[in-house]
């Protein structure tokens, strides 16, 4: 079934940008131009995730927020902002949203974070000690990592980077969310620091290995996954 | 006690003010000392001429034999202790009076005079003042005043001198202290104002007394007119810069988005590869924009609000391992050190921590260490990235602390040159300072919060 999204943006431009790229992912998605159209939606229900402009005229993205939070409707809520300061960025996610992501996005930043706070919604959290990919294999319980036959030694940071990277195998993560989930930093590091610890991490797994398992994603980040 | 700086005018002034006391006190003294003198001599030439006037007054009225029992008469009775008279007849043989020889150095008729003279009956000689008078019977009359006493007085007054110039040294130090102490304090406050706008808080002033009027508020008055001026020009030009990157934000963005929606349509390897270039520029210049404006937000004081109790030393030690693969790439050692909790702004404190070693990456060269420290001292809290680079010269930190103020543009072409401009408005956030320091070799930067 194609996963509904709401997305409340005023800006016309942003608006068609967002609403052509989800729908060649095959999602459907409505379109509301000011806030308070937006909440009139959102209550209406049946979405799978909401997407919403932190700036909007007659009721501004916190207050719709706000209003949704307080109504108890629990939609995952990606919100975007011009507004690029750490500031906000924290005040966003303490106020509720799911995700926050500043303006300007590129496109595979904004459909990996989305793809991730679908897929939470629906599987919830699960207490797992096993993590696999192809014939990757990691214990959280004993902290081993063993590719086939081959056990590998990793540091505390980049078995963590592995985790992070096996719960969301298959599916595109950015550098921006690595650092954030990995390292709980909201700033931009300025260089390519993600690229060498991934880089380090993918000598570690791949080398030597007949088929690579993780795999850089042109404009977007990493994907750890059995297809090339 | 005094700035480098005010050392040396400091010095002149002060050596200026103790010169001119000690003069004008010695010449009190030696005006005072002299007028004494004069009156004491005066007081005995008075005396002299009035005995040897009355002594030949006497003689014109009852001759030679009346001289002599009035000479007598007035050598021994009351008042006469300092007197001294000698009366010769022509040839020198002593007729009357207590002064045995005419003393050889006296002419025979002459004015005022200080001999040393032996009186009869007397075991020491004494210092007098005498006046020679020849008589009309070629008779020859000494009169004298003894001025032993005088001289005493002369000398004490002498010695009294010595001791209140003695006691005028340290009044003329104390004075010119004084004196330099309150035109360095008037200076003082007016440079340190100075200073500490140039510090970077624009809003100071000179306090001014009201009500006085003098040089110094003259000067306060004129250079407080020129920060108000400064302040101004600064304000203005952030407010067009901070517009300025606000309104570029937004064509930037539909740049971002249609490079983005570009990259999507196309598998042609050669665009491609060209619309990543273009979209990392872009990326490039948003990155500095945004700085830009974290920037101004902070200096706004932006943020304050969300302060958090932050272990430091976790803080460091995070940033070294997150940049340390990085750092080993490019030949660095990345090290850090110590332990401290505060309260500060953790997303900002550690963007401009990152921004630091970033900074100390691009510019150190390789094969150095990296440094990342923190260190409690009395109230004040220091974190530390110090670096092995050719650091950089003293009298260019002021601009490299400056927004898009890189020193060396032509050496290193990428960065916004706005770490260190970040940094020092976080440090200012949390009422601290940003300090640039030799590193002996290298740069420490150095951000100092006070805890207090």
């Amino acid at each position: 079934m194609a996963q509904k999204i709401l997305l409340i943006e005023d800006d016309q431009q942003t608006a068609t940008y967002i609403i052509k790229g989800l729908g060649e992912e095959g999602m459907i998605v409505d379109h509301a131009l000011n806030g308070r159209d937006g909440l009139f939606h959102a209550t209406d229900g049946g979405y799978d995730a909401i997407i919403l402009d932190r700036m909007l005229p007659q009721m501004d993205g916190m207050a719709v927020l706000g209003a949704l939070r307080a109504g108890g409707i629990s939609t995952p809520v990606l919100m975007l902002s011009a507004m690029a300061a750490v500031d906000d960025r924290v005040a966003g996610l303490t106020a509720g949203s799911d995700d926050y992501l500043t303006k300007p996005f590129a496109f595979a930043e904004l459909l990996a974070r989305l793809k991730l706070m679908l897929r939470r919604g629906n599987t919830g959290a699960q207490p797992t000690t096993q993590l696999a990919c192809g014939d990757l294999e990691m214990d959280l319980l004993s902290r081993k990592v063993k590719r086939g036959p081959r056990a590998i030694e990793l540091q505390p940071r980049e078995f963590r980077l592995l985790e992070y990277l096996l719960r969301h195998k298959e599916e595109v993560v950015t550098r921006t969310m690595l650092l954030e989930g990995v390292w709980d930093y909201h700033f931009d590091p300025g260089t390519n620091v993600i690229d060498v610890h991934v880089s380090r991490l993918r000598r570690k797994i791949d080398d030597g290995e007949g088929a690579p398992l993780i795999h850089t994603v042109r404009g977007a980040g990493y994907r750890l996954g059995t297809e090339a | 006690m005094f700035p480098a700086r005010l050392r040396s005018s400091t010095a002149r002034f002060f050596a200026l003010v103790f010169v001119l006391q000690l003069i004008s006190g010695t010449s009190l003294l030696l005006f005072v000392r002299h007028n004494i003198g004069d009156e004491l001599e005066r007081n005995s030439r008075t005396l002299v001429t009035a005995l040897r006037d009355d002594l030949v007054a006497d003689y014109h009225q009852e001759g030679s034999q009346g001289l002599r029992e009035l000479i007598a008469a007035r050598i021994s009775g009351a008042g006469s202790r300092d007197a001294a008279v000698l009366l010769d007849d022509p040839v020198g043989n002593h007729l009357a009076g207590n002064i045995e020889d005419w003393p050889p150095p006296i002419p025979l008729n002459s004015g005022w005079q200080v001999v040393t003279l032996y009186r009869v009956g007397r075991a020491e000689p004494e210092e007098m003042g005498v006046i020679a008078t020849k008589l009309p019977d070629n008779t020859h009359l000494l009169v004298g005043h003894v001025i032993e006493d005088d001289l005493r007085v002369r000398r004490q007054t002498g010695e009294a001198m010595i001791a209140a110039l003695l006691l005028a040294v340290p009044l003329a130090l104390l004075g010119a202290i004084v004196a330099t102490r309150v035109i360095t304090m008037s200076v003082e406050r007016i440079a340190e104002t100075a200073r500490r706008v140039g510090m970077g808080d624009l809003s100071l002033r000179v306090p001014v007394e009201p009500g006085v009027k003098d040089a110094f508020a003259d000067l306060a008055d004129t250079i407080n007119l020129m920060l108000g001026r400064i302040e101004a020009l600064v304000t203005e030009l952030r407010v067009v810069t901070d517009s300025l990157a606000h309104d570029l934000r937004s064509p930037l963005t539909r740049l971002s988005a249609t490079i983005d929606r570009a990259s999507r349509e196309t598998d042609d390897e050669a665009a491609l590869s060209a619309l990543e270039r273009v979209g990392s520029e872009a990326g490039t210049l948003l990155a500095m924009l945004s700085a830009a404006l974290q920037i101004s937000r902070t200096e706004a004081g932006i943020g304050r609000d969300r302060f958090v109790s932050t272990d430091l030393g976790q803080m460091i030690e995070d940033l070294a391992e997150v940049y340390g693969p990085l750092a080993e790439e490019r030949g660095f050692t990345l090290a850090s050190e110590g332990s401290a909790r505060a309260v500060v702004h953790r997303e900002l404190v550690g963007q401009a921590l990152a921004n630091l070693v970033d900074n100390a990456m691009k510019y150190a060269g390789p094969g150095g260490v990296i440094r990342l420290s923190v260190t409690e001292a009395a109230g004040a809290l220091t974190l530390a990235v110090d670096d092995a680079g050719p650091g950089i010269p003293e009298d260019q930190r002021g601009e490299a602390l400056r927004r898009f103020g890189r020193l060396d543009p032509a050496r290193q072409p990428g960065g916004a040159g706005l770490g260190l401009a970040l940094a020092a408005a976080v440090a200012r956030l949390h009422d601290g300072e940003l300090e640039l320091g030799d590193n002996a070799p290298g740069l420490s930067v150095r951000l100092v919060l006070p805890t207090a």
